[in-house]
């Protein structure tokens, strides 16, 4: 087990620097040129020479690199060019609000959808079966964008019974400690304001939480039924077990293996789904917060939003594998 | 199902030719899903080689005068989609941007899938520190989430339509050079081709009728469902204002992009198109399934 974990983590190191790398090279094949680029139209012919001079411009590519990588593993993103804060003091107050929608959606997928899948599953053939499946295939083929513009449609412009934009309502006055609106409020003691942040999670999260709810049921349904017919399965039942616990003991926990791996996998599409989701409930978090760095060719937001959210996409992917291998019972003892 | 039937079946079952891709197609063909996967692509495909036929006005230009002072104008005899925000017909745009999501969805495909086998099948073929190197550079790729590195190729490109067909391919690259790669190797260990191997079958016709048909069903699947992607992604490019250049482009997922403002009133511009979108991208979702159930050994030869 500490064999695959110390693999595993080896197996980041080459990830990470080809991401650096990557990032890297991208900046300098941006159209305007790296220094340009990094301090956008406003740039004067000293600042230009201020940041030849920090990344080094003048010098071979691979002290550029090498200068690149020590400024960032300082924690130095740049500033920004609309604001002229340091990126990473806006990546603090971005970057807490997707994690929050992220979870709010994966906490509606998974409590909805393994159920879901379960039952269909038990229920194999039937209409509820049949249902499921293609509501499942509707919902991965909504663009997300789309049923946000839906929801907001419905029940907040029309119903009016959710917000229709933004994180808390403005006449809200709440001190940010950590930046999790829903911790801060909770902080705070004021569960006014912590039902206002979680009105303004809800259709956001639904939103973002439809294509891994439809996976989900799917991946459910699939692991359930691949594990009803397995020998210990039909031992547990030949020797009389209650249904419910056959059903806990053995079916559910044995499905819960491809469950966990898929739902890993969806951080990525969560990350990216978070960029259209933000957009059209005006969610200031790290997808409107990219969304607008293009619109203003603001590219050291950019590059440090881009930076880090690989990173902790690729953080994920770890702590998913490592948690694969804690469940699995096969990987566990060997 | 009765005994009789069973046995009608069996014989049923023996006269029908016996080839993977007959055995698939028949299989398909009893898919009602499949069925109505077909029925949505075909009626895109149509609407898009058609475009001009069918379409009853210029998609670009509009006629504000038409709009009467409000924004917009809903679906009538006149106008069936209805009007948008600059007096253009709506219907128009919706037939002509089936054009330009079959087209970058396709070529985007065509990239990624071109690309992403030929390294997938060096790194099968060879193995070793090349398939290392290929893997690692998939492992880099994958991690940067598929929208952000689109977007990411989109800021160094520029805008534009082949900009966005390249963004949205490259994304699929690692994914089809992992699929290739494993299905070979996974192939290349199986029993049946150590059984043809041990029979003393010919190398080249054991990778010609066993480890190639078998490695290249999760590719052809694979293939189906990445159009649906693509035209997902494309759409979500031209909705953040990444699309093709020329605003007036009839682009579908650019067509969504400033309708939150008219929800109120206009609640067609946003919803015409996203059915648009949602029609097109389910009959290759649909498909897709379809073909991967009736690919899959385990399925096959039941009816």
């Amino acid at each position: 087990m500490l064999r695959f974990v110390v693999r595993r983590l080896l197996l980041l190191i080459p990830i990470l620097i080809g991401l650096s790398i990557l990032v890297f090279l991208w900046i300098r094949a941006l159209p305007a040129g790296p220094a340009q680029s990094l301090l956008g139209e406003r740039a004067t012919p000293e600042t230009i020479a201020q940041i030849e001079e920090q990344y080094g411009l003048d010098r071979p590519i691979h002290i550029q690199y090498w200068r690149y990588l020590k400024t960032v593993a300082q924690g130095d993103l740049g500033t920004t060019i609309r604001t002229r804060r340091p990126v990473t003091d806006e990546l603090q107050e971005r970057f807490p609000a997707t994690i929050e929608l992220a979870l709010a959606a994966l906490l509606f997928a998974t409590l909805l959808g393994i159920p879901l899948g379960f039952v269909a599953a038990k229920r194999y053939g039937t209409w509820i079966d049949h249902s499921s499946l293609v509501a499942s295939l509707i919902g991965i083929s909504i663009p997300i964008f789309f049923l946000a513009i839906l929801l907001k449609y419905v029940f907040a412009v029309q119903l009016g019974w959710l917000p229709t934009v933004g994180r808390i309502s403005v006449l809200i006055d709440l001190e940010h400690p950590t930046n999790f609106y829903t911790i801060d409020a909770l902080i705070a003691g004021d569960l006014y304001a912590f039902w206002d942040v979680i009105k303004h999670l809800i259709l956001p999260a639904i939103a973002l939480g439809s294509i891994p709810l439809a996976v989900t049921a799917r991946i459910t349904r699939a692991a359930v039924l691949d594990v009803q017919n397995e020998d210990y399965v039909r031992t547990a039942r030949a020797k009389g077990l209650p249904p419910r616990v056959v059903d806990v003991r053995h079916i559910f926990r044995n499905a819960l293996l491809p469950i966990t791996t898929i739902i890993g996998l969806q951080t990525g599409l969560l990350l990216s789904g978070a960029v259209l989701t933000e957009t059209v409930f005006a969610f200031p978090g790290m997808g409107t917060w990219l969304v607008e760095a293009i619109r203003q060719r603001d590219f050291p937001v950019l590059q440090g939003g881009i930076l880090f959210v690989s990173f902790v996409f690729v953080i994920v992917n770890l702590i998913v594998d490592i948690s694969y291998a804690l469940i699995n019972p096969r990987i566990r003892v060997s | 199902m009765s005994v009789a039937q069973v046995e009608a079946r069996e014989v049923q079952l023996e006269a029908l030719p016996s080839g993977l891709w007959a055995d698939t197609w028949r299989r398909l063909r009893h898919n009602p899903a499949a069925i109505v996967g077909f029925v949505l692509v075909g009626i895109f495909l149509f609407v898009a080689i058609f475009a001009p036929l069918i379409a009853p006005e210029d998609p670009r230009s509009g006629d504000l005068s038409r709009l009467g002072g409000t924004c917009c104008p809903g679906p009538s005899a006149d106008y069936w989609f209805g009007l948008d925000q600059q007096g253009r017909d709506v219907f128009s745009r919706i037939v002509y941007g089936a054009r330009y999501s079959l087209l970058i969805g396709i070529v985007s495909v065509a990239v990624g899938l071109s690309v992403g086998l030929f390294f997938g099948a060096i790194a099968g073929y060879f193995g070793g520190w090349v398939d290392s190197l290929i893997m690692r550079c998939t492992d880099i790729m994958l991690s940067i989430p598929g929208l952000l590195l689109a977007i990411g190729i989109v800021a160094v490109l520029g805008q534009g339509i082949w900009q966005i067909m390249i963004a949205v391919g490259v994304t699929q690259i690692p994914i089809f050079a992992r699929l290739l790669r494993g299905s070979i190797l996974a192939t290349r260990e199986s029993d049946y081709v150590l059984a043809a191997r041990s029979v003393g079958v010919p190398k080249r016709s054991i990778l010609a009728s066993h480890i190639l048909p078998n490695s290249i069903s999760p590719v052809i699947v694979q293939g189906t469902l990445a159009l649906a992607t693509a035209i997902i992604d494309v759409a979500a490019l031209g909705f953040l204002g990444l699309g093709p250049q020329d605003p007036a482009t009839p682009e579908w997922g650019t067509m969504l992009t400033d309708t939150t403002r008219y929800l109120q009133t206009a609640p067609h511009l946003a919803l015409i198109p996203g059915v648009a979108i949602v029609i097109s991208v389910l009959g290759f979702n649909l498909i897709g399934d379809g073909l991967r159930e009736a690919l899959d050994p385990k399925f096959r030869g039941r009816g």
